[in-house]
């Protein structure tokens, strides 16, 4: 060490804490040096590392990462301090490692206490503290430094008691205690010596008055006096009292001897307390009697102040439940008045002591801390231990950086282990076949000296040929290997995994990872692969992790390519895109399954999302399924959470008997007598049904789903018109049906403020609830009932499901597919039981689950009303089956697929083939319109395939390219006349539906937005964005890039901006439009585009 | 016992030199003992020296057992045949050497055969005392604290062919394992130099 540097610590030295452990130099220098020059990077670097280990330190004993940061931080800021932070990190440590009874006789943990001990206001409540939690009560330390403090403070009486309890217990070692201890019992004999000397003189300063001693502040520090020189200090305090005023040089016994130098200073004002009889029964402070152990908890008030809880002032923020606290104040106080000249003001001023109650005692924190933590409720969701864990707040990307440099470190290692072992083996691998070698050399040798077995040791010959051969190709395998591994260690971050062989393959085309994981064909990568391998069995050698990587990038594009050939990978999609429905068994839907786990091992194969896991702290609250970062499992797991409540398939939802009418009374308009008696008695079941109707708060906000939205909206009502029919054919029901009739007004208001009556028309309606559709068809129309198609059954509705039998009429019928389920209605595709063959063609079955036949009601509006005009664009054939509970309505000879499916599954449509779809679509519309009926939700699902794209041999005049019969949301205008909100349909949910029918005044305005995202669904593959522009319409998307972009871009201004014109002009008109463009060229390209369609679409997914 | 060594003379003799020496081994000693508290507080007084305030026993027979060393030093440096003066300072329960305050001592034997004294100051020599003496007062801010009951030994490392007196013994070096060591100033009256060190038991530092 330099001369110079030694000058460092000498020239700071007032600016040095000691330690008890004293003090390494070249640290103390460095630090010191550091102080001036301010470069603190090392010492931040050490510090974070020290932080970062008390995160993720996974061995057995945490504490010795904090004895090691607490040393070091004790060693690196000498001056102590607010820098060094060190008070802060005692805290943290001992909050970190509270309640740890591992560490109770671990001297570095009692050490961690007693340094915490000494930031505490009162150093005593602590060891006190210690004491009852048994901490390092085996320990001597804890008792001798008890005792110092006890001593320093003069209660010398007390310092003994304590070193009688570790004698007592024979806290080790046991020989420094006694040490101590004798060195205390010296000490006190010899003060109680000098002060029975000295007593004389003590009584005439007490008699002088003014004499009483008090520091002089900023004094002469010149030595006095003639004889005897004597140092001008005053001492007072406990200094004094210790001394006993032997003032010449004794003073500094205490300090000398005390180990904490600190609370001699510290507790100035107190110390002087034990002279004043008041402070000295202090039964807190007194450890318990050693003969009384089993009375150690609940003896002294201490442990009543340390658990608050139990007593009546529980409060955090109680300043100081100990009793000393009044004494100690009123002492203090006394004693300025009793010396008042002494003492100037200002200068006091400045040395004032310092207000302990300003500041909370760190004790007390640690106290409160631990009561905290007992008494939390709260679960925190992110990994609050780790942001928290050190003295420094460490943000979650500094939390994942450490797991993935610790991942990344483990996985080199390994890396770096696995190829020794493989250099090994092969070593040992030549070793051998050198050995071997020998062998063959020496047995040729003998073999040689042996000719007459010469033919023998032929083939041996050859044999060692091989070997030799093969020997060396192992030698130079090797050197091969390492210059390799050594290459793919270089290229490492930019084409990890390769051996050299796959390297020359993808060099051949530049950005190779690109093209490979945009190219979907598989072949290319089966390509790889056998090269890989070929590249030397060495495969192992190379980093393992990469493989994933690789892999998994193909295997997204991949399912991309199923997604375009394949039908069963949509059906996963379908299934998350359709929150309501109920998975089933069925053929296609265990494609799905075949399909999904796949994915879920897929995705499983990207690591980052465990990190996220540790880091959130989400392995902790497994809510969902096993494995929470599989997205899989979410979205398997998505559709169960937005299905309503109701655990049974929710078919026929309540039954209408199930009313009551305590709620009835609510409302005037279904009020009947007779009723009134059965109120109790359906009372319970009313309840019931009212839970079981109870929808999730998901499917009530969701806007995604239009038909979803428009359940929940529909959701309170029930029940049709059917009460006369019923009362007249089953007259021993009449009351449950005028019950059931009731019901849907009851539980309007619950379903968001339904009024069921249109005559009231300044409030909110919805047209399609079923209880209004009662009240339309009640009295049931003569058309309805008379019709051929209508069959009434007194029974109840059969239970449908997927893959069921039902029989409806005479027939039987299987359930093959479910297109869409809610609490009103379902939508079925059957075949006929008795002909299992699945076919392109067979029955859609619609269910309500009221006896409200709409769909029925209003295909025979529409044939009434338009006559020949009547075409297979609706349901030709239909026939409507009314049970007590609920309806079915079959429709015969419709296509298994929808154009939504189509709009799905195709990624283009031809144009040929939108336009010819636009054309019927509109053709429906208007005659939809001219019938004065507003279908109100138009979507891709409702219309199903008609023969005209279906059956490729159909007549093109004849036939349909689209069927509608689904009319769940639809309005006969003429029934209910004075309807003028479009508010209510679910289309008007949609954001573009929100934006078009805001200020919209006609319903048939509905459809035309229907109509417009349909058209554009099938242009673009997504739901139709608008924006306004000089009060004009206009759509997101640019058009210019279809083929007949100047008609589209006409059809959806016109559409769009239709607003208040007659509808049904305007549909004829863009109709004719695109029957303009229809001529014979086109009518080609169509039949091509149609059966490019069916081959693609139709065969395959049916196959 | 502060002899005033040559205070009117400008020049530094041998034998003044080996006063001087020793007078400081004397201090030194005596303020080793009072910080480190090896003896009682209570047992020392304050005297003034090289413009500080010292601090020396009054226990006569420590008192006695030092004035005996110093003497003997003095006469050692005199015949220049003294190398190194070391205050060891062990446990009394266990004889564990807890620091090492080490004196290496330089002599200019040439200064045996000159007669005319070296031109040094006086106040020089006590300004370099001085700071030697107020290191050894700060070393407290480093060293670790003595928390059992010590005993002090003085070792002398004289040249080999000294007969040892009565009183004295031979005796190992007393080195601490593991130990830190931190030089101090040194000060040199040109004729004898004195280097200051002091050793410590090293902890378990991280």
């Amino acid at each position: 060490m330099s001369q110079d540097c030694n000058d460092e610590w000498e020239l700071s030295k007032e600016n040095v804490q000691p330690l008890r452990q004293g003090r390494v130099m070249s640290t103390l220098q460095e630090a010191l040096a550091q102080q001036e020059t301010s470069s603190h990077t090392a010492v931040q670097l050490k510090k974070q590392e020290f932080e970062s280990e008390i995160r993720f330190y996974t061995g057995d004993d945490p504490l010795d990462v904090w004895d090691r940061y607490i040393k070091w931080t004790e060693q690196t800021f000498p001056q102590g301090g607010k820098e060094s932070n060190l008070a802060a990190i005692l805290e943290r440590a001992v909050k970190a490692l509270n309640e740890q009874r591992q560490y109770y006789k671990d001297p570095r943990y009692l050490n961690l206490w007693l340094k915490f001990g000494n930031l505490c206001n009162e150093p005593l409540d602590l060891y006190s503290y210690l004491h009852s939690q048994e901490i390092g009560t085996t320990l001597a330390l804890l008792y001798i430094t008890w005792a110092e403090v006890l001593e320093a403070r003069g209660s010398f009486k007390k310092a003994d008691l304590i070193f009688q309890e570790g004698l007592q217990r024979k806290a080790e070692p046991l020989d420094k205690l006694q040490s101590h201890h004798r060195q205390f019992q010296t000490r006190v004999s010899r003060q109680a010596l000098l002060g029975l000397e000295e007593a004389p003189d003590e009584n005439d300063t007490d008699l002088l008055g003014t004499a009483e001693p008090q520091r002089s502040s900023l004094a002469d520090l010149k030595g006095r006096g003639k004889k005897k020189v004597r140092a001008p200090i005053n001492r007072v305090g406990d200094a004094l009292k210790a001394t006993n005023q032997t003032r010449s040089s004794r003073s500094l016994n205490s300090q000398q001897l005390s180990n904490n130098l600190g609370f001699a200073v510290f507790d100035e004002n107190s110390a002087s307390g034990p002279e004043i009889p008041v402070l000295t029964p202090q039964p807190w402070i007194a450890p318990p009697a050693p003969r009384a152990k089993e009375n150690e908890l609940s003896a002294g008030p201490w442990n009543a102040g340390r658990r608050p809880r139990s007593t009546a002032h529980s409060g955090i923020e109680v300043p100081y439940p100990l009793p000393s606290f009044t004494p100690y104040v009123e002492e203090s106080a006394q004693q300025q008045v009793m010396t008042p000249c002494k003492i100037e003001p200002s200068i006091n001023h400045v040395l004032s002591a310092r207000k302990p109650e300003k500041e909370e005692d760190p004790l007390q924190r640690v106290q409160n801390h631990q009561q905290g933590t007992e008494e939390k409720k709260e679960v925190v969701m992110y990994c609050k231990d780790k942001v928290y864990a050190g003295v420094e707040e460490f943000s979650l990307e500094e939390i994942r950086a450490e797991i993935y440099r610790q991942k990344a470190k483990k996985k080199t290692e390994e890396e770096i282990q696995a190829i020794a072992q493989k250099k090994e083996e092969i070593q040992r691998k030549i070793e051998e076949l050198e050995k071997k070698l020998k062998k063959k050399d020496d047995k040729q040798q003998q073999l040689r000296e042996q000719p007459t077995e010469i033919t023998e040791a032929l083939p041996p010959s050859g044999m060692q040929g091989f070997t030799f051969s093969s020997a060396t190709e192992v030698g130079e395998k090797q050197s091969q290997l390492q210059s390799e591994f050594q290459v793919s260690e270089d290229t490492q971050p930019h084409k990890p995994s390769c051996s050299e062989e796959v390297f020359q393959s993808l060099d051949e085309c530049p950005d190779t990872q690109r093209g490979n994981v945009f190219s979907d064909s598989e072949d290319e990568q089966e390509k790889l692969r056998p090269e890989a391998s070929l590249g030397g069995k060495d495969v192992g050698l190379l980093p393992q992790r990469d493989p994933a990587m690789f892999f998994s990038i193909f295997d997204e594009s991949s399912t991309l390519a199923n997604q375009n050939t394949s039908c069963s990978a949509d059906h996963t999609q379908k299934s998350a895109r359709r929150p309501l429905a109920v998975r089933k068994p069925s053929d296609s839907l265990t494609a799905k399954e075949n399909i999904s786990p796949e994915a879920c091992d897929e995705l499983n194969g990207i690591e980052p999302l465990t990190e996220d896991a540790i880091l959130t702290g989400s392995y902790k609250h497994k809510t969902l399924c096993a494995n929470p970062e599989d997205t899989c499992d979410f979205v398997r797991a998505a559709h169960l959470a937005s299905t309503p409540f109701h655990g049974v398939v929710a078919q026929r939802v309540p039954d209408p008997a199930f009313a009551e009418s305590v709620l009835k009374e609510d409302c005037p308009e279904s009020k009947s007598a007779p009723l009134n008696q059965e109120m109790l008695v359906c009372e319970g079941v009313y309840n019931e049904a009212l839970c079981v109707k109870k929808l999730s708060p998901i499917m009530e906000a969701s806007v995604e789903d239009t038909r979803s939205s428009g359940s929940s909206v529909s959701s309170g009502s029930s029940l049709s018109s059917v009460t006369q029919i019923s009362a007249i054919k089953f007259p021993h029901i009449p009351e449950k049906l005028e019950l059931a009739q009731s019901l849907p007004a009851e539980t309007a208001p619950d379903s968001g403020g339904i009024t069921e009556n249109i005559t009231d028309d300044d409030e909110t309606q919805f047209l399609w609830s079923a209880e209004q559709r009662k009240k339309l068809l009640d009295p049931m129309p003569e058309s309805l009932t008379a019709s051929a198609a209508f069959h009434l059954d007194p029974g109840t509705l059969p239970v449908m499901g997927l893959e069921k039998d039902v029989e409806l009429g005479n027939e039987t019928y299987c359930i093959k597919w479910e297109y869409w389920t809610n609490e009103e209605y379902k939508m079925f595709f059957a075949i006929p039981a008795n002909f299992p063959q699945l076919d392109a063609k067979g029955f859609a079955i619609k269910v309500y689950s009221q006896p409200v036949p709409w769909d029925f009601y209003i295909t025979l509006q529409l044939q009434e009303r338009l006559n020949t005009d009547f075409d297979q664009s609706f349901s030709e054939n239909c026939s409507c089956y009314m049970y007590r509970d609920g309806c079915a309505i079959l429709h015969r000879d419709i296509n298994h697929f929808t154009l939504g499916d189509v709009i799905r599954e195709c990624k283009s449509i031809t144009e040929e083939v939108i336009l010819l779809v636009v054309y019927n679509l509109l053709g429906v519309v208007e005659k939809l319109h001219k019938a004065e009926i507003v279908h109100g939700d138009l979507s891709p699902e409702v219309f199903f395939l008609g023969d005209r794209i279906c059956d490729p041999f159909a007549n093109d005049e004849m036939t349909r390219a689209l069927k509608i019969v689904d009319f769940s949301h639809s309005l006969d205008l003429r029934l209910q006349s004075q309807v003028s909100l479009p508010n209510s349909f679910p289309i008007s949910q949609t954001p573009h539906g929100q934006q078009l029918l805001a200020k919209s005044s006609l319903p048939y305005q509905v459809d035309l937005v229907g109509i417009a995202d349909i058209v554009h669904l099938m242009l673009f593959g997504d739901h139709v964005q608008v924006y306004q522009e000089n009060s004009i319409w206009k759509i997101g998307q640019n058009l210019s890039k279809t083929v007949d972009s100047d008609f589209w871009s006409k059809l959806f201004g016109r559409i769009l901006n239709a607003d208040g014109k007659s509808t049904v002009p305007l549909l004829r008109e863009l109709r004719e439009e695109i029957s303009d463009m229809f001529d014979s060229c086109f009518q080609e390209r169509l039949c091509e585009s149609l059966a490019a369609l069916g081959e693609t679409f139709l065969l395959e997914n049916f196959l | 016992m502060a002899k005033q060594v040559g205070r009117d003379q400008q020049g530094i003799t041998l034998r003044g030199s080996a006063e001087i020496v020793a007078e400081f081994f004397s201090y030194g000693i005596n303020s080793i003992l009072y910080q480190r508290g090896i003896y009682p507080p209570e047992t020392f007084t304050r005297v003034q020296k090289y413009g500080l305030t010292l601090l020396v026993t009054t226990d006569p027979e420590l008192k006695n057992y030092l004035n005996n060393v110093v003497e003997q030093m003095k006469e050692w440096l005199y015949k220049c045949i003294v190398q190194r003066l070391v205050v060891v300072i062990s446990s009394i329960e266990n004889n564990e050497v807890l620091e090492r305050w080490q004196f290496d001592i330089e002599c200019d034997k040439t200064a045996k055969d000159e007669s005319a004294p070296r031109e040094k100051s006086q106040k020089a020599i006590q300004d370099e005392i001085r700071s030697v003496i107020r290191q050894i007062t700060a070393t407290v801010t480093f060293l670790p604290l003595l928390e059992t009951a010590c005993a002090f030994d003085l070792l002398i490392y004289t040249d080999k062919d000294l007969a040892v007196p009565e009183k004295w013994e031979e005796s190992g070096p007393q080195f601490i394992a593991n130990s830190e060591e931190v030089r101090l100033r040194s000060f040199t009256t040109t004729i004898h130099k004195v280097n200051s060190m002091v050793a410590y038991k090293k902890d378990s530092f991280p």
